[in-house]
């Protein structure tokens, strides 16, 4: 039992200081080893594994490291730290939002974050670009030719997301050596 | 003119909050199978479903949600779920959005772990996965072509749009501060705006 809220409130300190992706991966890895849960080999493994699978990173560590550390319920509880800010503040932030979305204040705050929004997207598709068409500094070749067939798909053919994903899944498998 | 007919939705999907939560579970459980790139094409996903096909959010509340979403602490999908379940059926939507999107990846990653070193080693899985991973920028891509308008008025959309993705790729500025920086320049801006007389920026 101790165990299990070690490894809940682990992942809840986790959680709480990283603000996407990649950056909780140090404190992961400092957490995880001081812990004894797993060696520095082991992370790295770790995170290589849950960015292939889908799901966003550290729901599919916690799965992992739960199991491992604790079983299935070593999975619930480090899941539900992962969980917990999303729980706690964006429910507080989804309460205020909802109340004032008509406030000409939170409207005119708006007109300045739909922008850096789109910002924040748009960067997001350039760094993955960096990770997923570039390999050993050349472009590679596969992924680029994937990632032009999926975009006719997508707008011309109006294939949908989960169609298209399977289409990119086998052209994987036949051009992706 | 989306407004009108969104405020409708709303209005009727308030008075049947169960079934609603219910179905968010259902949605956000078929979804989670295939949320690659750290989450970002389910909000594509939500993008063509919600705002497209069944009008339950605009543009608008999609990119309001995400902003926030990922300015907060914890996982930006996560995050993006809850505050669109909320969004759309209050605190039921809100717990059965984030339970059917966390559902997926959790049944997989426990299968995964079993199945560790097959996995890490297994050839096909490994070249399906890239196959998929060149697939997501343009997933992402073509939900920002619905997203752009609902962001891009004027000029100083523009600037601010630049100054973003010049910010978050060249420093190591937090995505919050870009996004608190971001809603106090269009404070200013609007403030300036009606100040000057002319017309009132484009609050929606």
């Amino acid at each position: 039992m101790l165990r299990l809220l070690d490894l809940y409130w682990t992942y809840v300190k986790i959680s709480m200081a990283s603000f996407g992706g990649m950056s909780m991966v140090p404190l992961l890895n400092a957490e995880m080893v001081s812990h004894g849960w797993m060696t520095e080999a082991e992370v790295g493994d770790i995170v290589a594994i849950a960015e292939m699978t889908p799901g966003p990173l550290s729901l599919n560590c916690a799965s992992f490291v739960g199991i491992r550390v604790a079983g299935i319920w070593g999975s619930l509880f480090a899941n539900l730290g992962v969980l917990t800010p999303s729980l706690t503040i964006a429910f507080l932030v989804a309460f205020f939002y909802e109340r004032f979305k008509k406030s000409k204040v939170l409207g005119n705050a708006m007109y300045g974050v739909r922008p850096a929004a789109l910002g924040m997207i748009i960067a997001t598709m350039i760094t993955l670009s960096m990770d997923n068409y570039i390999a050993a500094g050349a472009l590679y070749l596969p992924s680029v030719i994937i990632a032009a067939v999926s975009l006719v798909l997508l707008l011309f053919a109006k294939l949908s997301i989960p169609l298209t994903i399977l289409a990119s899944a086998l052209l994987g498998i036949l051009l992706c050596r | 003119m989306g407004e009108q007919k969104q405020e409708a939705v709303l209005a009727e999907n308030r008075k049947q909050k169960r079934k609603l939560a219910f179905e968010l579970f259902l949605y956000f459980f078929r979804i989670g199978w295939y949320t690659f790139g750290g989450g970002w094409s389910i909000i594509a996903q939500i993008q063509r479903d919600y705002v497209d096909k069944k009008h339950y959010v605009t543009n608008e509340v999609l990119l309001d949600l995400t902003s926030v979403g990922k300015s907060l602490p914890g996982v930006m999908v996560g995050n993006v779920t809850l505050l669109f379940g909320y969004h759309v059926a209050g605190v039921p939507g809100a717990l059965m959005s984030l339970l059917g999107m966390s559902l997926p990846p959790i049944l997989i990653l426990t299968l995964v772990t079993y199945l560790y070193t097959w996995f890490r080693d297994n050839v096909y899985v490994a070249r399906a996965l890239r196959g998929v991973r060149a697939a997501v920028v343009p997933i992402i891509f073509s939900a920002t072509l619905k997203l752009y308008p609902a962001a891009l008025h004027d000029w100083f959309t523009y600037v601010i749009l630049g100054a973003g993705v010049a910010l978050l790729l060249f420093t190591d500025i937090n995505a919050i501060l870009i996004i608190v920086g971001a809603a106090v320049i269009g404070l200013l801006v609007s403030y300036l705006r009606r100040g000057k007389g002319g017309a009132d920026a484009q609050a929606s």
